[in-house]
């Protein structure tokens, strides 16, 4: 058989097997029932079957974490409960206990409140309990857990937690010195509870997480504390306005004319604010990435 | 044509008998036997864990098996120097590397019948073990004909590791290296699914469409995986299982075509 | 027609990564084969002997050149019918018998039914394996593969049979059955093309020699023409010398070795006669056990040639 014949089969095999293979998955999309992903659901059995490999099969886990938060995520329809979440991101920590990026990942999807998130802070906290134990001297723990605390409003637990993060042997390490900033976020986080300092304290440590997800999760954040933070001087300045002239100002022009304001508000995605003119209070845009703002915990 | 069957039957005869695959396929039985005492353990569970094991360990042997007896097709012939009076008699090349297929194909598909059948045996042997009340609670009976469902994807799925086998030893010189490439293709074919999310997963884009394109293009394995849809008695489209046979059989020929071409112009040290 | 014939036939290994030199296997080897003849394709290991029987039946390829076995250029498959080959060392598969492994070769040339068996039978009997026919392969010793290698050359009663060292791992009693076979073949006008690095055994059978040396062929033509069978001495063997008499040997220009107890090896010069080698064991007043003429060999002949292209070092 001549070479270029050779050559051609083997191209338009291979093309109809790919075409094969994409056109199965439109007709029957593998709905990926629990059962295939978990098919081992205890971290004892898995541990021992994973033989030496721990560490590779941890990164199976937890990129099927990932896959699987996204999948659900970003998914309209099914189901929204995050069921496999917290034992997926707990198998992957057994294989590997120092999975720190797990833990985190875990600490923060996990607690998000619904409907967005599968709102199970009790497992995230269970989940770092575990890696607490695994690595006392990681300051990253017990902070998590104090965040998980700070979302769900127990400002006094979380203050304690943060503390106990600022005083283990991690957060003191030279080079490091998470201490320094721990402890005045305990201080802040026990005497004003949540305001969107201590917020963006915990998000601007988020910043420099290893994981994309978090990282551009906490920039999202940050954007919606910057936007309350100027919300909060723009309604202070309507507030003047009134106070001026009688009635809250009807456009930013009018704030503009009388020197209030430079110019048109932008928030932090370029789209301008939004001026209620009857209450003079000010919102983001509908259409703006930063909406919706958190109404009562900043976090 | 002639000349194909002839080879496929004698490579047939040969591989059959070999000592190896009478251990492999013996273990296998062992382990259905095994599979039975495993579910005395676990109360009330015993028929879905007993089918689940027959399944893995059909497939975990055959696998051996057609890692095997792939190697011995044409690696281990090469070695041995085996082949060397075969092409000085009026075979072309093609014909015997296809009759090889074929007979090992042969063989893989007697020892998969093998242990189906000791897996039927066991099935039906704990049939008669459970209570009517267990047996009304079972999503299938103990001796399912769908499981040769099952049965029958393996052994596409292992005809496909074959091929791939008999691919990597027509241009390598080394069996083992021959038997690593196969498995690690295997393996690989089996995380299908996370190759193709891996731009979710990944910083880089272009990782991401190497891992889409590599989920497309190499064979992939865990499509043939209908086990937990047998065992729970989950519904199966004809339409799937047609268009994985289809698809393991075109992959199938894109791996003779291949071979046949390196095979027909490679010198034999 | 020749029944071989090969024009600058040549093969070249690349060796190693960085190297750019070849290895070359063979250089250029030019040689005809005539039908009916046994010919002796002979060199020292690593020559090229197997190299040119492996290009021969196109299991590897040439570099460059070409050749015909019956006119039809090496590889056509229909030319196959007719020609049989040995390889060095054999193997073949371990879980079949000998009379399976010839029953498939023979379906492959298309014999069916009672002539297949026929001939299968026949073949088993005329190597001497017909006890061992039903043993699986697994269980042979290497002389017995290296008959069922040697019959299943022969099951198509080829016209051109191609031997690879085929008295190697056979005993005594094996080389001379196989030597039978060839002269048999040879007498049923059948080509026979047999590589040897053992001299002995060409000797005895060829009517032609080719010697190849470090990839190139350094001689070849008629045994006759190529070896002078000139008497460069004689060889004696005297028994029951007496100690003082072995002396008296030296004396006589003769050259003399105690092969033991008594015995003595003496060598003669071509000019001395039978008369002279008697009357030499009458002085040493000893037994005459025996007298050889000592001719030039192909050995020597073989040493010369080879000796001269041992100075080409190989890649």
């Amino acid at each position: 058989m001549g070479i270029a014949a050779g050559v051609v089969a083997i191209a338009v095999l291979l093309t109809t097997v790919v075409g094969l293979q994409m056109d199965r998955e439109r007709r029957f999309p593998q709905a990926e029932p629990a059962q295939q992903i978990l098919y081992v659901n205890s971290p004892a059995v898995l541990t021992r079957l994973a033989l030496s490999y721990d560490a590779l099969v941890a990164d199976l886990y937890w990129i099927r974490a990932i896959q699987y938060y996204g999948g659900t995520r970003l998914s309209e329809q099914g189901d929204k409960s995050y069921a496999l979440l917290f034992p997926l991101l707990d198998l992957t920590t057994s294989l590997d206990p120092n999975f720190n990026i797990a833990y985190e990942f875990g600490a923060f999807f996990l607690s998000e409140k619904k409907p967005g998130g599968p709102g199970q802070s009790a497992l995230a906290i269970k989940l770092l309990e575990k890696g607490l134990v695994a690595r006392p001297d990681r300051w990253q723990y017990p902070y998590d857990i104090g965040f998980v605390h700070y979302r769900d409003g127990n400002y006094k637990v979380a203050a304690e937690w943060f503390l106990r993060a600022a005083k283990t042997s991690g957060a003191r390490k030279e080079g490091e010195r998470a201490d320094m900033w721990l402890e005045p976020l305990a201080a802040n986080t026990l005497a004003t509870g949540g305001d969107t300092r201590s917020s963006r304290v915990m998000y601007e440590h988020l910043l420099t997480s290893e994981a994309t997800w978090l990282r551009e999760d906490a920039a999202r954040r940050l954007k919606k504390l910057d936007a309350i933070d100027r919300i909060a001087e723009l309604e202070r300045l309507t507030r003047e306005y009134e106070r001026r002239f009688g009635d809250p100002p009807p456009t930013w022009e009018h704030l503009i004319q009388v020197g209030l304001l430079p110019g048109i508000p932008l928030d932090p995605e370029g789209h301008p604010y939004v001026l209620n003119p009857w209450w003079g209070d000010v919102t983001v845009s509908d259409d703006s990435p930063v909406w919706p703002l958190p109404t009562e915990n900043p976090a | 044509m002639r000349t194909t069957a002839l080879v496929a039957l004698h490579v047939f005869r040969d591989s059959v008998r070999d000592k190896v695959l009478y251990s492999i396929v013996a273990f296998a039985v062992v382990l259905m036997g095994v599979s039975y005492l495993i579910g005395q353990l676990t109360a009330g569970e015993d028929l879905k864990i007993i089918k689940d094991l027959g399944l893995a360990a059909m497939s975990l042997m055959g696998l051996f098996i057609a890692v095997f007896i792939g190697i011995g097709l044409i690696a281990r012939e090469i070695d041995r120097r085996s082949i060397y009076a075969v092409l000085a008699k009026p075979v072309r090349r093609h014909e015997l590397l296809l009759g090889k297929y074929l007979g090992l194909v042969g063989t893989l598909f007697v020892n998969l019948s093998v242990m189906a059948l000791a897996y039927y045996v066991v099935l039906a042997y704990i049939g008669t073990t459970l209570s009517p009340a267990a047996l009304k609670a079972a999503p299938a009976p103990p001796t399912d004909p769908r499981l040769m469902l099952a049965v029958l994807m393996i052994a596409l799925e292992l005809s496909l590791v074959t091929a791939v086998a008999l691919f990597w030893s027509t241009f390598s010189s080394s069996a083992l290296l021959s038997a690593g490439f196969t498995v690690a293709l295997y393996i690989a074919g089996q995380f299908g699914a996370d190759l193709k999310n891996f731009e979710h997963v990944v910083e880089s884009p272009a990782a991401g469409i190497v891992g889409r394109a590599l989920y497309y293009v190499l064979p992939n394995f865990a499509a043939f995986d209908i086990k937990t849809e047998v065992v729970h008695a989950l519904p199966l489209p004809a339409g799937y299982l047609a268009m994985t046979a289809l698809y393991a059989i075109v992959y199938i020929a894109a791996l003779l075509v291949a071979s046949v071409m390196i095979f027909a112009r490679r010198d034999f040290k | 027609m020749h029944a071989i014939r090969t024009e600058g036939l040549t093969k070249h290994y690349s060796v190693g990564f960085w190297r750019s030199r070849p290895y070359v296997a063979l250089d250029k080897l030019t040689l005809e084969v005539a039908r009916g003849e046994v010919f002796g394709f002979l060199g020292p290991n690593g020559a090229g002997k197997t190299t040119t029987l492996k290009l021969l039946m196109q299991l590897i390829f040439p570099t460059s050149g070409r050749a015909w076995i019956l006119d039809r250029p090496a590889g056509d498959v229909a030319m196959r019918r007719r020609i049989g080959y040995l390889p060095e060392n054999p193997t073949f598969y371990d879980n079949v018998s000998a009379e399976e492994l010839l029953g498939y070769f023979a379906s492959l040339f298309g014999y069916r039914g009672a002539e297949r068996a026929r001939r299968v039978a026949g073949l088993l009997d005329e190597v001497g394996l017909g006890a061992e026919r039903r043993m699986q392969l697994r269980k042979y010793s290497k002389g017995m593969i290296q008959r069922v290698g040697l019959a299943q050359a022969l099951i198509n009663d080829p016209e051109v049979v191609f031997l690879d060292e085929p008295m190697s791992g056979l005993d005594p009693i094996g080389r001379r059955d196989v030597r039978d076979i060839i002269l048999r073949l040879r007498d049923r006008g059948a080509t026979v093309f047999f590589s040897s690095h053992i001299l002995g055994d060409a000797e005895a059978m060829c009517s032609r020699v080719g010697i190849v040396a470090g990839g190139t062929l350094v001689a070849s033509g008629a045994l006759a023409e190529m070896v002078p069978f000139r008497i460069r001495g004689w060889d004696l063997v005297l028994a029951g010398v007496m100690a003082d008499a072995a002396a008296a040997l030296s004396a006589r220009g003769a050259a003399a070795t105690l092969i033991g107890d008594g015995r003595y090896h003496v060598v003669l010069p071509a000019t001395a006669s039978s008369e002279d080698a008697v009357a030499l064991a009458k002085a040493a007043n000893a037994e005459l056990v025996s007298i050889n003429p000592v001719r030039d060999t192909l050995e020597d002949f073989f040493l010369a040639h080879v000796q001269k292209s041992a100075g080409r070092t190989f890649d």
